[in-house]
């Protein structure tokens, strides 16, 4: 079965875009400026939704486009979907004012 | 040499040839709905209870739009309840907009045998500035006459990989030629505005960029909630976007690259050329309208749609004067909605192009659309109801 492929936006970024709709145990191929990097999607990632490049320690920065779009709300596997289960907002918390900044 | 459009006396070009009615309600309703090449805008907004500077904003969008280049003559009423307010006088109306060189004729329900007389009034000089504006041709144009402005909506991942991108390319282009592009939502640029800031042509564009961001971040945070139980609205997160900044920095990409001139408000016309960031807000039936009150010719809505289903007829324009284009670069928003599309770049994640090509063909949609080719919304009658984005407290 061909790979299935995925979008980098930037070198540092810690994750991709899937750009087909993926299956757990899907090969999973991830190419930007003639690098091609590979690994294994341990959950459905579907059309649109990104896949973590490598493990991400709860409180990480999440980087996509090269910028922080969140921080890791709980250790991310390598090729596990981030979405808004385990990705929190840094901006705009209105619900964390006041409190440490997690 | 580049689209067709309509030569103006105060040197701007339209796109459309259209007789303007104003302010909102029921005499310019149905002048306009009698009278075929006529619009009017259809708000709540009209000024009753509103402060100084909001009633201040709704005169410039009133105004803004009879001076919008695609309006050839403008019909303006004495009948709406906010007239009573220096800012909304008819005479102040009427007198911004001839001032543009345009013909404006006013109607008065209580000179003209009340609102049934006001109405049969209208139509009858609605009639003659239609049939007159009519002979006008369109001729050959240059792009730095094009001023166009954008929101993405209904965002997903697409938007930022290939939607954005594309518009981004026409953008760099039109500004290069000369032109004028608005790019805005305040909100939506919260997590990318250090990004935008480093682009500001002047250091006090770029304090003015990120006064704008900490002004909406303060008031969001006041609210004591996550800014996602809010925006991210619930499609852009079921189109596989985490965060504000996720979206914000996809966002960004429709701006292109070019310096930012200015950081304009509401309805707010730009006193040289080229991008501007305009600090408004997202909403599809407040943003369109404020742009062609500021002067744009062309509008694009740059669509994501991850998040839609069964939406197989979108919206009718929202931009009252300006032509309305629906680009999207997802494949399954362009399957579900193919006959209101009026760009799709989505060929970009497909692999077929790349984002510049993607963006020239863009460019080529819009020379045609401005040139008179319909957009697929003007296929339509029904036009959104407009919510100006008025920011005080009513009393």
């Amino acid at each position: 079965m061909p790979a299935k492929r995925a979008l980098i936006m930037h070198p540092k970024d810690n994750v991709a875009t899937s750009i087909e709709e993926i299956q757990p145990g899907d090969q999973v191929q991830i190419s930007r400026g003639g690098v091609v990097r590979n690994l294994t999607a341990i959950e459905a990632i579907p059309f649109g939704f990104k896949i973590a490049l490598e493990e991400i320690p709860q409180g990480a920065i999440i980087l996509k486009y090269g910028e922080t779009i969140g921080k890791a709300g709980r250790s991310i596997a390598r090729g596990a979907l981030v979405h808004v289960h385990n990705l929190g907002g840094t901006r705009a918390r209105g619900d964390l004012e006041g409190r440490e900044n997690r | 040499m580049s689209f067709l459009g309509y030569m103006r006396p105060d040197g701007s070009v339209g796109t459309r040839n259209f007789v303007l009615v104003i302010p909102q309600g029921l005499i310019a309703k149905s002048i306009t709905d009698f009278v075929a090449g006529t619009r009017t805008i259809q708000t709540v907004d009209h000024g009753s209870g509103r402060t100084a500077n909001d009633r201040e904003r709704i005169a410039r969008v009133l105004t803004g739009l009879g001076k919008n280049p695609n309006v050839a003559s403008v019909i303006v009423h004495a009948a709406s309840p906010g007239v009573g307010y220096p800012e909304l006088t008819v005479e102040r109306l009427a007198d911004e907009i001839a001032a543009s060189g345009k013909r404006v004729e006013v109607i008065d329900p209580a000179k003209d045998g009340g609102v049934y007389g006001a109405i049969g009034k209208g139509i009858q000089l609605a009639r003659m500035m239609v049939y007159e504006a009519s002979k006008l041709r369109r001729t050959e144009t240059e792009d730095k006459h094009l001023c166009l402005g954008v929101k993405c909506g209904y965002s997903d991942t697409t938007s930022g990989i290939a939607g954005n991108p594309a518009v981004g390319y026409l953008f760099d282009k039109i500004v290069k030629a000369g032109g004028t592009a608005f790019f805005g939502e305040t909100t939506e640029i919260i997590g990318a505005e250090q990004a935008l800031a480093k682009r500001a042509a002047t250091p006090d564009v770029s304090k003015a960029i990120l006064d704008a961001v900490a002004h909406r971040e303060a008031l969001a945070k006041s609210t004591g909630l996550d800014i996602r139980t809010v925006n991210p609205v619930p499609s852009n997160i079921k189109g596989g976007i985490s965060s504000l900044e996720e979206k914000s920095l996809g966002a960004i990409h429709k701006a292109g690259t070019a310096p930012i001139q200015g950081v304009l408000q509401y309805a707010e016309k730009p006193k040289g050329r080229g991008l501007y960031f305009v600090d408004n807000w997202m909403g599809s039936f407040s943003i369109f309208a404020g742009y062609a009150a500021a002067g744009s010719n062309l509008v694009l809505f740059q669509l994501g749609g991850g998040g839609l289903t069964g939406r197989t007829l979108l919206e009718g324009s929202p931009s009252v004067v300006a032509p309305f284009l629906w680009c999207t670069a997802n494949p399954n928003t362009y399957a579900m909605a193919k006959d209101n599309i009026d760009f799709y770049s989505g060929t970009v994640i497909e692999n077929q192009e790349d984002p510049a090509e993607a963006g020239e063909r863009l460019y080529q949609t819009v020379i045609d659309i401005a040139s008179g080719t319909r957009s697929r919304s003007e296929t339509l009658l029904y036009t959104e109801p407009i919510d100006l984005y008025l920011e005080e407290p009513r009393f």
